[in-house]
């Protein structure tokens, strides 16, 4: 096993400190990949210079994108919230293609989706609602800097930053039950997953990401919930992320995972799901250290052994809904064990609009004595259906 | 005693009454159909009225299930930059902002001298389709928008919609067309659209929504952007609308909503016009509301001949059951027992004649419907109408209306029962006792309801918000002038009789006939009222009609004088929202042989809360080849001359009407810049359009819209150049274009206002026939009562062909006082519909015309009827024995 460390992007202009990736992928050559795939989108590369804040924005030559936060509120009224703000974009053609619309309002070669979810850890309420939208008047996102909306959701990064920090700018609702006003900011300095810019998910080259994440941003703001304003705090976790594919040959779905602990550690845990139900030897987990440092294991280091099930009584699908997670701190050499507990069962993404249905949802984290040590949320997918063919 | 009470009446009821109508049940039949023709005329009118209304949907209701509210241009359309802004403004309301762009489109003609009108009118919607599945109402929908579109069945809808993304001529069409044209997913739909022959693409079916009516047949969907380019109205919108997230207090944030939106208006120049869907429901109910009270109170009129019948039929049995009346009273059946027996076999016959009339009224809503729907099409709105639906609550109100109204019509014949003494009917007096024989012969009454109603002729209409003026005053006067005619009928009976009774003539039958109607009965004047009612009713018709005709014909020979009119070929009604470029009509106006060309553009307008149509139009082109008649001329040139006309117009008589504006006038129009004013410089009538129309000069539409699509095109030839050829080339080279010569379009103008007023012919028969009818009835009656006196004659050595002539000779002559009467009072009608209720309600001035052969042709037809049914009844009643039943 190959242990790398290397330095990225100091040249970082957006003051992302330098980071450390240790990567273990004994088999991940540092081989030119194919700069597109056969439809013509890009494929992520190996070396890739981010340059910030552009690289928060939007990469349309890739077919996938993702702005992903999820987070923990406390609100002053001692109610506690688990929520989900997730902007999803998707090219409908390559770059380049002939296009004949040349309406700006109703583009049709991007198309946007967006999740918001909600939940109420001491009740369980789970609430949720899905948008998409093409590009155009309403849904956007820019190539310059973090700036997309969806309906009245979007994410921005502020055009100044405040106290000599990043603030990035959220705004949602559920429905007409729900609605937040949140500003985030790091806490930790952001990383970027993978091997020298690049997060493989499968051999085929193609299956394979940029993913930048910030582990650990603070969240302040307002929640209005059943009409009421609450003033909330919290943590949350912002995942970047880029690709022309994420599914290779024989994968169904992931089990993805972010571990924020106490004691100022994250875990960041994929587990690309085989047909067969099997981890596939690109699955992952990242052990995240309070300096931001990225160590990387593979399956042949970590467990994920699923203690519970629950069956969805809206679409019938059948989720892991307590597991374990166990890996090897390679600081330690120890093994750590996580019992993954969600808040309530019920955090499932049905997908009418999008089409696809999937679990993602807020956890406590426990040690082997039952000890919450931490907060997570977990995602699972391709639990409904196969999501072959469409990432 | 309550209860005692009730076996008599069941009693009288099945030996009384139900005895009577089971041994006579042509004519028992024959009143239940008279009332039911009545009721019919009413209920399908209403149901008509009711589809033609509900025809008007804002379309995409049935995608939104229901928009919260909506915003509109001031005037013409928004410019889609606004949809950022708007949502800007409306920060984190959960709000879905869906822009909405309407067109319509036609099937291109199979035939190239095809009726126009002869092809139906689909109406486009634009929607941004992707972004639908974000509405609450279609999340419910399993179906789904893509997934009919791929072989993809998990419906995928990133990878559904991309290919009708893609390909920007995919049409959504209703399930009803698929089914009627036997279309599916790739079908061709080749369509004109403005002056676009294009050949669309069936993308799918529209799914419907559960809470939501199907989608009509004529509906076509298409991604928004997709027909703002096949409609040259890229980047604009025709409305937007705003779905708020399910959720409580919906109507409060709409408010809040609402209050921001109309936050950034200014006074003076308007962004937009904020409004609800049920506000635009009502507008469109409002459009037509005088059109389909008008329509109402026709087949109320109608009703009201066939309760005469109801009054007489019920009189009749009163005369044929007095015996049985006698004989009831003596074995102590009490007046009030007797009078209840009536009241309810009065309230019997209405509904059982309500029940056959409302079947019968359903099956000719669905006649009336297309002829309402159709003129709606013309006048207001596209609908695409063409079935009425069963109405429950107009069912009950018309049913509750034959019932109230048969029992009212029963209620003196039912007092008369019940006051008959036996002994009257044993000594056979009081025959001429006729219930409302006092009121019948009180020729003052008559005279004074006449001069009542010329009174009220001098009132004005009734004015309604949206413009619409109701010609109250006006129905009341003819209803005062048919009653009071009805009345001093009597008078004209009488006369007629004394005059043939002085005639010496020396004939028997003759001088039996005439010895009647010398002093009239009650009976007989009712009969005459009867007829008066309805021989001035459909005569009076007809007298609006012919002058209609008359005026049509002169002003579409005026108004189509040049030489080829052209629009795009699929503008079939007023309401077509298709244009043509300002690439394509430079190019035909360009032409050599053109001499000059009117460019028509229209826009509809609101001025204060009625709409109406500006028109962008060459004025001097308009004076020169339109002619129009005056009501106010120019009082100088400056209207026609270019250089000076940019502060002025001209109006239409029912503009002026509506607006209660003359010339000098001034108007402010509204403009996407602010109000522009402009100064009335004459008034023309028009026959186009009863919303009126406002003409400025195409320079002012075009420096004021900045829009220079033509609704239509007008050519003068040059001397030499066939009309005929020019068709012809302008057809090959622009095959989405309607191009028709004068010759064809006053044709078709004509044909197409005839066939509007086809069914007033039908209207007339029937009122001859419900009027002799009547007659009949009465002449069963008085031969009934004097059955004893016809065997007398008998016995004297007269035959009974001689008796059936007199009673032909009796209702001849009953029927020509009636005539006389009736044809008197049509002219009033025909002058009161004519100058009152079409000026008040339409703000036409028509050209009056007697239609002499038509009226002689009803006086002939109705003369010929009676005495056939005067010939047949007396040839029954000579037949009677002194008693019998029926």
């Amino acid at each position: 096993m190959k242990i790398s460390r290397t330095i990225l992007n100091k040249r970082n202009s957006r003051g992302v400190c330098a980071l450390l990736l240790i990567t273990f992928f004994s088999h991940a050559s540092a081989a030119e990949f194919p700069a597109t795939t056969a439809e013509g989108y890009a494929i992520p590369q190996y070396g890739k210079q981010f340059v910030f804040p552009r690289d928060h924005g939007s990469h349309p030559d890739f077919a996938i994108e993702w702005w992903y936060i999820t987070g923990h509120l406390f609100a002053t009224n001692g109610a506690q919230f688990g929520f989900q703000a997730t902007f999803f974009r998707r090219a409908l053609m390559p770059p380049g293609a002939t296009n004949h619309s040349t309406s700006a309002a109703f583009g049709n070669d991007q198309i946007y989706l967006a999740h918001m979810a909600l939940v109420d850890k001491t009740s369980g309420k789970f609430i949720y609602q899905e948008k998409l939208n093409r590009a155009g008047w309403d849904a956007d996102s820019s190539t310059n800097t973090l700036d997309v909306h969806n309906g009245n959701w979007s994410l921005r990064l502020a055009p100044k930053k405040i106290g000599g920090r990043d603030i990035f700018e959220l705004q949602g609702s559920v429905g007409a039950d729900a609605a937040f006003v949140l500003n985030l900011w790091p806490k930790k300095p952001m990383v970027i997953f993978g091997t020298n810019g690049v997060s493989r998910k499968a051999a085929d080259v193609q299956a394979s990401s940029h993913y930048l994440t910030f582990p650990r941003l603070a969240v302040a703001g307002t929640l209005t919930l059943d009409e009421t304003n609450l003033t909330v705090t919290g943590e949350a976790w912002m995942d970047h992320e880029f690709s022309s594919s994420q599914l290779g040959a024989g994968q169904v779905g992931w089990d993805w995972l972010s571990l924020q602990l106490f004691d100022g550690r994250e875990l960041m845990a994929y587990r690309m799901r085989r047909s067969d139900g099997s981890t596939d030897p690109f699955s992952t987990v990242a052990w995240i250290d309070a300096q931001s440092i990225v160590r990387q294991i593979g399956p042949d280091k970590f467990s994920w052994i699923i203690l519970q099930h629950w069956r969805s009584p809206k679409s019938g699908s059948k989720y892991p809904s307590l597991v374990e997670l166990s890996a090897e701190n390679l600081v330690t050499s120890k093994t750590e064990n996580f019992i993954i507990q969600p808040f309530t069962a019920d955090q499932e993404l049905v997908g009418k609009v999008g089409g696809v249905g999937y679990w993602e949802g807020a956890c406590r984290v426990l040690d082997e004595n039952k000890k919450e040590i931490g907060r997570a949320y977990m995602e699972l997918t391709g639990y409904a259906a196969s999501l072959k063919g469409k990432f | 005693m309550a209860a005692n009470n009730q076996t008599v009446l069941r009693i009288l009821w099945s030996r009384f009454a139900w005895r009577h109508w089971r041994l006579s049940p042509v004519s028992s039949l024959l009143l239940l159909m008279i009332l039911a023709l009545g009721v019919a005329a009413f209920f399908s009118i209403r149901l008509a009225n009711r589809a033609a209304v509900a025809s008007f949907q804002n379309f995409t209701d049935l995608i939104t299930s229901q928009s919260d509210g909506l915003i509109t241009a001031p005037v013409g359309d928004l410019s889609e930059t606004i949809l950022p802004e708007l949502r800007q403004l409306l920060g984190n309301e959960p709000v879905n902002i869906v822009p909405v762009l309407e067109s319509s489109a036609v099937p291109p003609r199979r035939d190239e001298n095809e009726a126009l009108l002869s092809r139906p009118t689909f109406q486009m919607l634009g929607l941004d389709l992707p972004a639908l599945v974000n509405l609450d109402s279609q999340q419910d929908n399993r179906s789904g928008w893509f997934g009919s579109a791929t072989s993809d069945s998990t419906n995928n809808s990133e990878k559904g919609f991309s290919p009708v993304l893609q390909n920007p001529l995919s049409v959504f069409i209703s399930e009803a067309l698929a089914k009627h044209d036997g279309l599916k997913i790739g079908s061709p739909l080749p369509l004109i659209i403005n002056e676009h022959p294009v050949q669309l693409r069936v993308a799918g079916i529209i799914p419907n929504d559960p809470k939501q009516p199907a989608a009509p047949a004529n509906l076509l969907i298409m991604d928004l952007p997709a027909l703002q380019q096949l409609t040259d109205k890229t980047g604009r919108l025709d409305c937007v609308e705003f779905v708020l997230e399910d959720g409580p207090r919906r109507a409060e944030h709409w408010a809040t909503i609402k209050k921001k939106l109309e936050a950034v208006n200014s006074p003076n120049a308007p962004r937009w016009i904020v409004s609800s869907p049920t506000d635009r429901r009502s507008s469109a109910a409002t459009m037509t509301q005088a059109f389909r009270l008008n329509l109402t109170i026709l087949s109320l009129l109608a009703f009201l001949v066939g309760l005469y019948l109801v009054f007489q039929g019920l009189d009749g049995a009163v005369v044929r059951r007095r015996n049985e009346i006698a004989v009831l009273r003596s074995l102590g059946v009490t007046s009030r027992q007797i009078q209840n027996a009536w009241l309810v076999e009065a309230a019997a016959i209405g509904f059982a004649g309500g029940l056959l009339g409302l079947g019968l009224g359903w099956l000719g809503a669905q006649v009336a419907v297309k002829m309402v729907g159709k003129t709606v099409n013309a006048l207001y709105y596209a609908n695409s109408v063409d079935s009425a639906a069963f109405n429950f609550s107009e069912a009950a109100v018309a049913l509750i209306l034959a019932v109230v109204a048969s029992t009212l019509a029963g209620w003196r014949p039912a007092q008369v029962a019940a006051n008959t003494p036996p002994a009257q009917v044993a000594s056979r007096a009081g025959m001429t006792n006729y219930p409302g024989g006092k009121l019948l012969s009180n020729a003052g009454l008559g005279l004074a309801l006449i001069a009542f109603g010329i009174i009220l002729t001098w009132l004005p209409p009734l004015r309604l918000a949206g413009g619409t003026r109701l010609p109250v005053a006006a129905y009341a006067t003819a209803l005062c002038w048919i009653f009071g005619a009805g009345i001093f009928a009597g008078q004209t009976l009488a006369g007629l009789g004394i005059f043939f009774h002085k005639l010496k003539i020396n004939s028997v039958t003759m001088r039996l006939a005439s010895s009647h109607l010398r002093a009239p009965s009650g009976r007989h004047r009712l009969a005459v009222a009867g007829l008066v009612c309805a021989v001035g009713m459909t005569a009076g018709m007809a007298i609006l009609v012919g002058s209609f005709d008359k005026t049509m014909r002169g002003w579409i020979a005026r108004t189509f004088q040049a030489d080829l009119y052209i629009s795009s070929d699929g503008a079939q009604t007023a309401s077509s929202s298709s244009r043509i470029s300002p690439a394509t009509w430079k190019a035909v106006v360009a032409n050599p042989a053109v001499k000059e060309a009117n460019v028509i553009q229209f826009l509809e307008i609101k001025l204060g809360d009625a709409t109406t149509l500006l028109v962008g139009n060459h004025v001097a082109f308009f004076r020169d080849y339109a002619k129009p008649a005056w009501l106010s001329a120019p009082l100088n040139d400056d209207i026609f001359d270019t250089n000076r006309n940019a502060a002025l117009a001209l109006v239409s008589e029912a503009f002026a009407e509506r607006f209660r504006v003359q010339r000098g006038d001034e108007i402010n129009i509204p403009t996407p810049d602010g109000f522009r004013t402009v100064t009335i410089a004459g008034i023309f009538s028009d026959y186009g359009n009863e919303r009126g129309s406002l003409l400025i000069e195409s320079q002012q539409f075009k420096n004021w819209f900045g829009n220079e699509l033509a609704a239509s095109l007008i050519l003068a030839l040059k001397p030499g150049y066939d009309p005929e050829t020019l068709r012809a080339e302008l057809r090959t080279a622009h095959p989405g274009l309607g191009v028709f010569t004068s010759g064809f379009l006053r044709g078709e103008a004509l044909r197409i206002f005839r066939q509007t007023f086809a069914v007033t012919y039908a209207l007339e028969l029937i009122g001859v026939f419900v009027a002799v009818i009547g007659l009949a009835f009465t002449m069963a009656s008085l031969l009934w009562e004097r059955r004893a006196d016809l065997n007398t004659l008998r016995a004297l050595g007269l035959r009974r062909k001689e008796l059936a002539t007199a009673a032909a000779l009796e209702g001849a002559l009953t029927a020509a006082a009636g005539l006389v009467l009736g044809i008197a009072v049509s002219f009033a009608l025909g002058w009161l519909l004519i100058f009152r209720i079409n000026k008040q309600t339409f703000g036409w001035t028509l050209q009056t015309d007697w239609p002499w052969l038509q009226l002689s042709a009803l006086a002939l037809l109705v003369l010929a009827s009676a005495s056939i049914a005067g010939w047949f009844v007396g040839r029954w009643a000579v037949r009677l024995p002194a008693e019998r039943e029926e």
